[in-house]
């Protein structure tokens, strides 16, 4: 379906790069700064596209507009990037889906599905740092040169649109494939993954963390498979190359060797920058539908935070949108393990009234139901809440 | 100004060989055998054929006065234990839910945003409600959504009832900007004259 630029590298880390990383590797040099390309060239181009594209970014309605949430992107991806930080652009977006990319004229994307998997800052650096390597080795402009060597760039546009599934995913799916420099290769990935654990090294930040971002994606693939759902379509690469592992291992074994002092994770930074977008993005998880990845990310983010009353909701609301059989105990279980946990949103107790009624224990839905009226009078669906209560409704 | 939009789009469907339009006649009209509408005003019914339709995909019927990009009139007739309201996307592996005949209004309006969100549009419930659905006790909801493909904002009404074990629903959405307060005014009499025919 939808490729995904950072994933797109996950494919890309073959053996070969495990037997011959060397620490003196990560001793990478940053280039100087770059100037816009003569209109002209292939690569002026390639920006002229990008800039299009960042044009129709800005408008749309699924950017994150929210300057704390923004500026502390954009301080990391800054850091990281370094004297290159002015010819970037960052641009949150809302879609549940492990993304970000940057296209060669500096406009990057975050989306909200790579923002919530993260941990802590540490891994969010990882990701950045991996992208802005791409950016700082032009990969995307090495990329267009090889392709129009062998096709034409129209075609390969279209094709990526093709992969995107007609739309599937909207516009800034599209968009993403595009700025992912047109799939890299898989020196490219290896190089970007040096660079970036590279950057986040110098910028304080654990570099076991880049290792964990892959192994966290692998537990949530295997979540998937192990619900027995469809798992061809996550992600091309998963199936066809095992890839993942490799590069969990090969960037674990890095940072143990050469960084083997580096500590900072910034886990409380980031859970606080986090917080006031975290139910938003949770309740556009669970709505993929994409429920085995999703509970292992549940679960995930309970063991790090286990009085997190929020995800405890989601984790009821995942099993309750799936219905499978068993899937209402679970949902029960999670619920009221959420009535005992902190920051649990008020529209628990309405799932808990659903689901008692569903299960016939009228008394307790009715208790949990008029909970909610009383914790959100004015919620969207009172009136219809009012009429259960009531029986005037069925 | 009223045409252009329709004809692209009918220009459009036609050169893809996808669909087609019917002209509904102002008076009694029945869709699928089971549900009969009054209208006033003549519709375009539109023959989705291979078409998808973000807001409304596997609907019955769709019907629209401007086109189906601008306002669509969607009917679900009929469904039944273990069916889904409308199809899921194409390529897709993910299944949409199916609907329950023990399903609460909540319940019925969640499979709908569930349906209306598989391409990656946002989706705000406004407010829900009981409500009539022509003779029968029903319900009613009022929602937005942020149609993925181009940012625009969509306002809608959803009028619905579950009548032995079947829902009926006819939901009509159109963008926030003009086009939905342009059609309310026939939407609210033409859903207020819906009966069930063959529950």
């Amino acid at each position: 379906m939808q490729r995904r630029p950072f994933l797109l590298g996950c494919g890309c880390l073959a053996f070969a790069a495990a037997a011959g990383v060397h620490a003196d590797e990560y001793d990478y040099q940053v280039p100087l700064r770059f100037s816009r390309p003569d209109p002209s060239s292939d690569e002026g181009g390639l920006w002229a596209f990008m800039d299009r594209e960042e044009q129709r970014l800005k408008r749309s309605s699924f950017l994150l507009r929210d300057p704390a949430l923004h500026d502390y992107v954009n301080r990391i991806a800054c850091r990281l990037a370094g004297d290159h930080c002015p010819e970037m652009r960052v641009y949150l977006v809302r879609t549940p889906y492990f993304n970000a990319s940057m296209a060669p004229n500096g406009m990057m994307q975050v989306w909200s599905g790579l923002l919530l998997r993260m941990q802590n800052e540490g891994q969010l650096a990882a990701v950045l740092g991996h992208e802005i390597g791409h950016y700082l080795q032009r990969h995307s402009v090495e990329r267009l040169r090889d392709i129009k060597s062998r096709s034409s760039f129209a075609q390969i546009v279209g094709i990526a649109l093709g992969v995107a599934g007609g739309g599937n995913l909207g516009a800034l799916a599209q968009v993403g494939i595009l700025a992912s420099g047109l799939a890299y290769g898989r020196d490219q990935e290896r190089e970007a993954d040096r660079i970036g654990i590279a950057l986040m090294a110098r910028n304080g930040y654990a570099p076991a963390e880049a290792g964990r971002v892959w192994g966290q994606l692998l537990e949530e693939y295997e979540g998937a498979k192990a619900a027995g759902e469809d798992v061809s379509t996550t992600n091309i690469l998963f199936a066809s190359h095992p890839p993942a592992e490799e590069r969990r291992e090969v960037l674990a074994a890095a940072a143990k060797r050469d960084w083997p002092g580096a500590e900072r994770t910034g886990a409380d930074e980031y859970r606080a920058a986090l917080a006031s977008h975290r139910m938003g993005f949770l309740y556009d998880e669970v709505r993929r539908r994409r429920f085995g990845e999703s509970l292992v990310l549940f679960d995930r983010l309970l063991k790090a935070s286990p009085r997190d009353g929020q995800v405890q909701y989601f984790k009821g609301e995942a099993y309750r949108l799936r219905g499978r059989e068993g899937d209402t105990k679970l949902a029960l279980e999670a619920y009221r393990a959420a009535l005992q946990l902190d920051t649990t949103p008020p529209e628990v107790h309405r799932s808990l009234g659903t689901v008692l009624r569903q299960t016939g224990e009228d008394a307790e839905a009715t208790r949990a139901f008029q909970r909610y009226l009383e914790l959100k009078p004015d919620a969207e669906d009172a009136e219809l809440i009012r009429s259960y209560l009531t029986g005037s409704q069925s | 100004m009223r045409l252009t939009p329709w004809l692209a789009a009918a220009a459009l469907c036609t050169l893809a060989g996808c669909a087609q339009m019917v002209k509904v006649e102002p008076g009694q009209v029945t869709v699928k055998e089971a549900l009969s509408l009054n209208t006033a005003n003549a519709w375009n019914r539109f023959e989705l054929g291979q078409l998808y339709l973000s807001v409304a995909p596997g609907a019955a019927e769709v019907w629209t006065q401007d086109g189906i990009t601008l306002d669509a009139l969607a009917f679900f007739v009929g469904v039944a234990q273990g069916e889904t309201l409308g199809s899921a996307l194409p390529g897709t592996s993910k299944k949409l839910p199916a609907f329950r005949s023990t399903m609460t209004p909540g319940d019925v309006v969640e499979l709908y945003e569930q349906m209306v969100t598989q391409d990656g549009s946002a989706f705000a419930l406004k407010r829900v409600a009981p409500g009539r659905f022509g003779e029968q006790p029903g319900f009613r909801f009022e929602h937005t959504i942020t149609r993925k493909s181009d940012s625009v904002l969509l306002k809608g009404v959803g009028q619905g009832a579950v009548v032995k074990g079947k829902l009926y629903l006819v939901v009509f959405t159109a963008p926030s900007i003009y086009y939905y307060d342009r059609h309310l005014p026939q939407v609210e009499p033409l859903m207020a004259s819906a009966r069930i025919r063959a529950p």
